[in-house]
């Protein structure tokens, strides 16, 4: 089965996945009619900023067991083993936020959703696109991300292809290979300038 | 003092500004950065475009996502067009604001810009016969006529080459040429920039960035080079003078009113306005003991210059000033006037007011000023902020202003040095002046504000460089206490007794950002003196704390001119290591100089002390390892 | 090896933690024999929610967290409405009513009760504990009657009976004996925010006093307090805490402290005999001692732990962690682990408040781990907080990066 794997080395912070995100989790779909909606749609995958100003796509994990749905009070959080996805059942949220405490990774926000009855504020997190993926389409975020940040594939190949990343490092007389030498420039600059202001 | 704060500016008044604006819910520019994180790093790398709507378009740095744009323009074109299109705000920026000067002179010319004057006729003489204008037997507002009129001509198209060009060393004017980068009309180079950066047109990165250079040389000896040329002959040329900065020249007794923006033309009559003893007697009666004029930014810096009026701060003070809820009115023309000012002014009682018909801000009142009703205008103005004086509510001056001389044009530097460059000359041969070195430029958030400029300028004088400075960068060293006579003692030897024989600070206030074209000036008149290429000459220059277009533009030209510039912030050119290789190595060839990107002003200072050593060794002169 | 036979599981408690270890056991042993022993017997329900059902957020009916088949679901015996009458390690048996169930492993899960107080006049109509679905279900019948209600107790129960009140529109006093409101759950900081929030709300709150009598014809109508006032009342909430229900439980045969002692596989110092949730007192993660820490999530993880070690599968529990979330009209509220810190014992608190965000934020560092952090407001990130001090991981991030604003799982990773 294909999941979203982050490849945080290659974020460059752009926050597409964003805006694409929220569009997808939007009524009409379409990011320009989405943003003139009630309520405004919104992102469920966050792009965090690193120490070093860096992005990084910060998604739900689909944890399993998920803390988030050992924690939740009125049981609204489920898991679907087959598209390995924890989701959120918005008429039983409570908005009690104890799922808030439970997530280590801190991806779940609370507002209104067009999902949610009218007026109510409810937990909102990833849910893998899932209505998307029914339509054969990928998630959203994976979709519009350029820069390879974020794909979707079999976790074993990621695996592999990651592994062998290693291994070419590791093998003697083999340098890492830079794969963007402007970025790597442009972000010790940044990271000087942090460096400094502290 | 509070962590927090000192991470954000070196300052102390912009520490207990910031930490009050903090308390009182006012958003600074600080917050906003903040709230940005991180950047887009499409954008940051020059990797994303949107000049047409085939687009928008974006080139995956990782080499995997897509390579080329809609049109088919890779990464190095991608970054070309966008670093062009930079440089052509930059340089149209500057350009228009001298502009706006060659108008001001030409109605003075006609008396129809009541309240200005001629105040330099000798220099309006020396300028006009470098334009071919002779001054036999004419009148001032003759010649004024016919330099205004030559002058507006070089902004057209019809001319091979600016007639400010001559004023570089012949070596110079020749390398312009065999490249062809010799500007021709000012507003044709911006305007061809646009032409080429349009989809379609010119494809080639090298000579896309060529014609970037071409751009710069129009401002950096044209539209600038006249800005500066023609404020000197209306308001005055600048002579040494001492004033006062920080947020502390606000009084809290007085009526205290702010100018902020770039164009001398209002400011000028504001100042008029203030000394007007109507007008005192007014604000005397409102139970303010005068009439206080202070400025932040450059048109802060031109009154610095030219009349010693105070400065308030730099580029990232501009919001901070209006929290010690002493200013009872800002007056703004245009260029880095942040548009959130009139929200913050909005928490305070100040009163906001912009002048110029081309820059208009939210939360302002607009009173449009123009040479004919300027100086009615200003004292309309002069009166509203004495009505404001009693709206205030609590005042914070956080500090005591510090001194600071400024006022170095390079009739006043040359005049200082006895009316020849020579004894600089000689300094500088004997080695107790290493070289010289222009810190330019503004203020930036993702740097502590003023570490860049201080840092730098403290290494570089410590090591017996001179430094002369613009714009932000000056007002940072002047709040540092670098611009009195204290200073020596922070000097190297040899800086010290030179200075100090000649009353001088080690730091020379050169004007503002449009005065830039100072430094090319006194470089050229140095590199004349020893029938050199400014190239070849000891000097650097530096922008530790840039943001802005015209900053951009202001890199170029220094670089084009043969000035070896090291940048703070990275320009957004990373997307294309070749841009970046030619920029920081292959420029060398061509114009004999480099950029080089540091952000640690340590750092830079070591890049340039090696520069400086390396020039001082090719001419002969005594020279170190650094 | 041979399987010996059926195994006997006795599960005292239908709350979270039984449930839990019930369901559990049932994954890892599909034949062993289930028997579940409560006195409630309504079907297992939230115990948390009571207050938002207090408060109108949430109808009754949403209180179950498992349907009324789940007994027959997992093949479970119950046994319910009675109180175990005794537990006889010796011969491992549990008696109910003067019936025996004989155990081969025992669960203790009977959870906690609400702590009584001295007064007079407690036997009044309208004075209530507030701890369970019943109790609810009688203060949510006399409302219409109640426009000015004594809340007794500033901890997380008088809190949120207070707190339920008020959004139903009652006029609430709250007496409270420390400080300020959660002085357990919240430092004096935070506190004080919540307290702002709830007197802005109209709460009137009386530190340091008590009420010793009730008075009324058939339904309490004033409460005399230790100050010697007199304070007209129409219904009176106990809320002076919980302790743990330990009462059935042989002394002298189990380890008993605060709570059931237990170990890193929930079993107590009887052999077979295993607790879990708000009875089980066990190693508290930030305190490094042994601690009750009566909250739902560690009910549920206690319940998972010894479920599986009963089944036989060697599980160990790294510790107990108190932790809680509020939410209060416009105000959120998430504390966790050691949030005062005993003095000059080598913690360094490191505090920002930002009164334009409306925010406060504390973290307590031992060394360079993360031992307590409380948060109000903008809370999203505290769960990445919680699990740091949860998981015990050096932290090798700045520490002022976890107080700021821009916070995120990011920061911890190495670049």
């Amino acid at each position: 089965m294909k999941e979203v794997v982050v490849h945080p080395e290659r974020c460059v912070g752009c926050m597409q996945c964003m805006a694409a995100c929220a569009s997808a989790h939007s009524r009409s779909k379409n990011l320009f009619l989405a943003s003139l909606e009630t309520p405004r749609p919104r992102a469920r995958v966050h792009v965090g900023v690193g120490l070093y100003n860096e992005g990084f796509p910060n998604r739900c994990r689909h944890c399993d067991p998920a803390p988030c749905l050992l924690a939740c009070l009125p049981g609204a959080i489920s898991r679907n083993a087959e598209k390995n996805t924890v989701f959120i059942d918005p008429n039983r949220c409570i908005n009690c936020a104890s799922c808030a405490m439970a997530c280590p990774f801190g991806v779940i926000r609370y507002h209104e959703d067009f999902t949610a009855p009218p007026g109510k504020t409810v937990a909102v997190k990833c849910d893998n696109c899932y209505e998307r993926q029914l339509a054969g389409l990928i998630p959203a975020c994976v979709e519009v991300c350029k820069s390879g940040a974020l794909s979707f594939e079999e976790k074993a190949d990621a695996m592999k292809r990651k592994t062998d990343e290693v291994a070419r490092t590791v093998s003697a007389g083999v340098a890492q290979v830079d794969l963007a030498p402007g970025f790597t420039l442009l972000n010790a600059i940044k990271r000087q300038q942090i460096e400094l202001a502290r | 003092m509070n962590d927090k704060y000192s991470s954000s500016t070196i300052t102390e008044d912009g520490r207990l500004l910031l930490k009050k604006m903090e308390r009182e819910g006012v958003e600074s520019v600080w917050d906003r950065f903040q709230a940005q994180l991180p950047n887009c790093g499409y954008c940051e790398m020059g990797l994303s475009c949107r000049i047409c709507v085939m687009g928008p378009c974006r080139i995956d740095p990782f080499g995997e996502g897509p390579q080329r744009g809609v049109c088919g323009a890779d990464a190095d074109i991608m970054v070309a067009r966008n670093l062009g299109r930079m440089i052509a705000a930059g340089a149209a920026s500057h350009s228009d604001h001298g502009r706006d000067l060659v108008e001001v002179l030409g109605k003075v010319a006609v008396n129809e810009a009541p309240g200005y004057q001629l105040r330099d006729v000798e220099k309006l003489k020396r300028v006009a016969a470098e334009f071919g204008i002779t001054a036999d037997g004419k009148k001032p507002n003759q010649i004024a006529a016919e330099l205004s009129d030559a002058m507006a001509e070089e902004y057209g198209t019809r001319k091979k080459e600016l007639t400010l060009v001559k004023r570089a060393p012949a070596k110079r004017q020749e390398i312009w040429r065999k490249l062809g980068v010799a500007p021709r009309g000012i507003d044709r180079e911006t305007s061809e920039m646009m032409h080429r950066t349009h989809m379609g047109v010119d494809n080639d990165w090298k000579s896309l960035l060529l014609h970037g250079i071409r751009n710069s040389l129009s401002d950096g000896w044209g539209g600038s080079m006249i800005a500066t040329e023609v404020s000197d002959i209306l308001f005055g040329t600048p002579k040494p003078g001492v004033t006062k900065v920080n947020a502390g020249v606000l009084k809290k007794d007085q009526v205290n009113i702010i100018v902020h923006g770039h164009n001398p033309v209002v400011s000028e009559m504001l100042l008029h306005a203030c000394q007007d003893p109507d007008l005192l007697k007014m604000a005397k009666d409102k139970g303010a003991n005068g009439i206080n004029l202070a400025g932040v930014c450059c048109t802060g810096n031109e009154l610095l210059m030219r009349a010693g009026i105070p400065m308030a701060g730099n580029h990232l003070t501009t919001e901070l000033v209006l929290a010690t809820g002493a200013v009872d009115m800002m007056v703004v023309d245009y260029q880095c006037i942040m548009p959130s000012l009139g929200t913050v002014a909005a928490c305070y009682h100040t009163k906001m007011v912009s002048t110029s018909d081309k820059a208009r801000f939210p939360g302002m009142e607009h009173q449009e000023f123009h040479p004919e009703n300027a100086a009615a205008k200003a004292k309309t103005l002069v009166k509203d902020a004495i009505a404001n004086f009693d709206r205030r509510g609590e005042v914070f001056i956080p500090v005591e202003s510090v001194e600071c001389m400024g006022g170095f044009s390079v009739e006043a530097i040359v005049g200082a040095l006895g009316g020849t460059p020579k004894p600089l000359i000689d300094a500088i041969a004997a080695g107790k002046i290493r070289g010289a070195v222009g810190i330019v430029g503004c203020n930036n958030p993702r740097i502590k504000q003023d570490y860049g400029h201080v840092t730098l300028t403290q290494r570089l004088i410590e090591n017996d460089i001179l430094v002369v400075d613009t714009g932000c960068a000056s007002v940072a060293t002047a709040k540092a206490g670098f611009k009195q006579s204290k200073a020596l003692e922070k000097a190297g030897p040899g800086l010290k007794e030179v200075c100090g024989a000649l009353g001088v600070p080690p730091v020379l206030h050169v004007g503002s950002c449009v005065d830039n074209v100072r430094i090319l000036v006194l470089a050229s008149a140095l590199a004349n003196a020893l029938g050199v290429d400014i190239s070849d000459l000891p000097i650097a220059g530096a922008a530790p704390e840039w943001y802005s277009e015209k900053a951009a533009t202001i890199g170029v030209y220094f670089v084009a001119s043969g000035v070896y510039t090291v940048l703070g912030p990275m320009p957004p050119i990373t997307g294309s290591m070749n841009i970046v290789k030619l920029l920081t190595e292959g420029l060398n060839d061509a114009v004999g100089a480099t950029f080089a990107v540091e952000a640690d002003p340590e750092k830079a200072a070591v890049l340039i002390r090696t520069h400086i050593e390396g020039k001082r060794k090719k001419l002969g002169l005594p020279h170190m390892q650094v | 090896m041979e399987r010996e036979a059926n195994l006997n599981y006795v599960i005292i408690g239908n709350g979270v933690a039984g449930i839990h270890a019930a369901e559990t056991l049932r994954q890892l042993d599909p034949n062993g024999t289930i028997t579940m022993i409560s006195d409630e017997v309504f079907p297992p329900y939230c115990r948390p929610m009571i207050s938002m059902v207090l408060e109108g957020a949430v109808p009754p009916e949403k209180l179950p967290i498992r349907s009324s088949s789940f007994y027959e679901e997992f093949k479970i015996e119950p046994v319910l409405g009675n109180r175990v009458s005794a537990v006889d390690v010796d011969n491992r048996a549990v008696s109910v009513n003067g019936k025996v169930y004989p155990y081969d492993k025992l669960l203790i899960a009977t959870g906690a009760d609400p702590r009584r107080i001295k007064a007079e006049g407690l036997e009044l109509k309208n004075i209530f504990f507030m701890r369970t679905e019943t109790h609810v279900r009688q203060i949510l019948a006399t409302l219409p009657t109640v426009r000015k209600a004594l809340v007794l107790g500033g901890g997380l129960v008088g809190f949120k009976a207070s707190y339920g009140l008020l959004r139903r529109g009652i006029q609430v006093t709250m007496l409270i004996r420390s400080g300020y409101p959660l002085s357990m759950q919240v430092d004096s900081e935070a506190g004080r925010m919540v307290w702002d929030e709830l007197k802005a709300h109209g709460l009137d709150v009386r530190i340091g006093v008590e009420a010793t009598a009730f008075e009324g014809k058939d339904s309490v109508t004033k409460a005399h307090l230790s100050d010697g006032t007199l304070l007209p009342c129409d219904m009176v909430v106990i809320g002076k805490g919980v302790f743990p229900a330990r009462g059935l439980v042989p002394k002298e045969k189990i380890k008993v402290d605060a709570g059931i002692v237990v170990d890193e596989h929930m079993e107590t110092s009887a052999p077979g005999v295993f607790a879990a949730g708000d009875v089980a007192e066990s190693i508290d993660i930030a305190r490094k001692s042994p601690w009750v820490n009566a909250i739902w999530p560690e009910a549920v993880a206690q319940g998972r732990i010894a479920g599986m070690n009963m089944a036989g599968r060697r599980t160990a529990y790294k510790g107990s962690l108190s932790r809680n979330v509020i939410r209060i009209f416009g105000m959120d509220v998430m504390t966790a682990g050691l949030i005062t810190p005993p003095e000059a014992e080598g913690f360094d608190i490191l505090k920002v408040a930002d009164s334009r965000a409306k925010t406060y934020r504390k973290m307590v560092f031992k060394g360079d781990r993360l031992v307590g952090m409380v948060m109000v407001n903008a809370i999203e990130q505290g769960g990445v907080l919680m699990s740091l001090i949860q998981s015990e991981t050096p932290i090798r991030a700045p520490r002022e990066a976890l107080l700021k604003p821009c916070f995120n799982f990011k920061q911890l990773m190495q670049m």
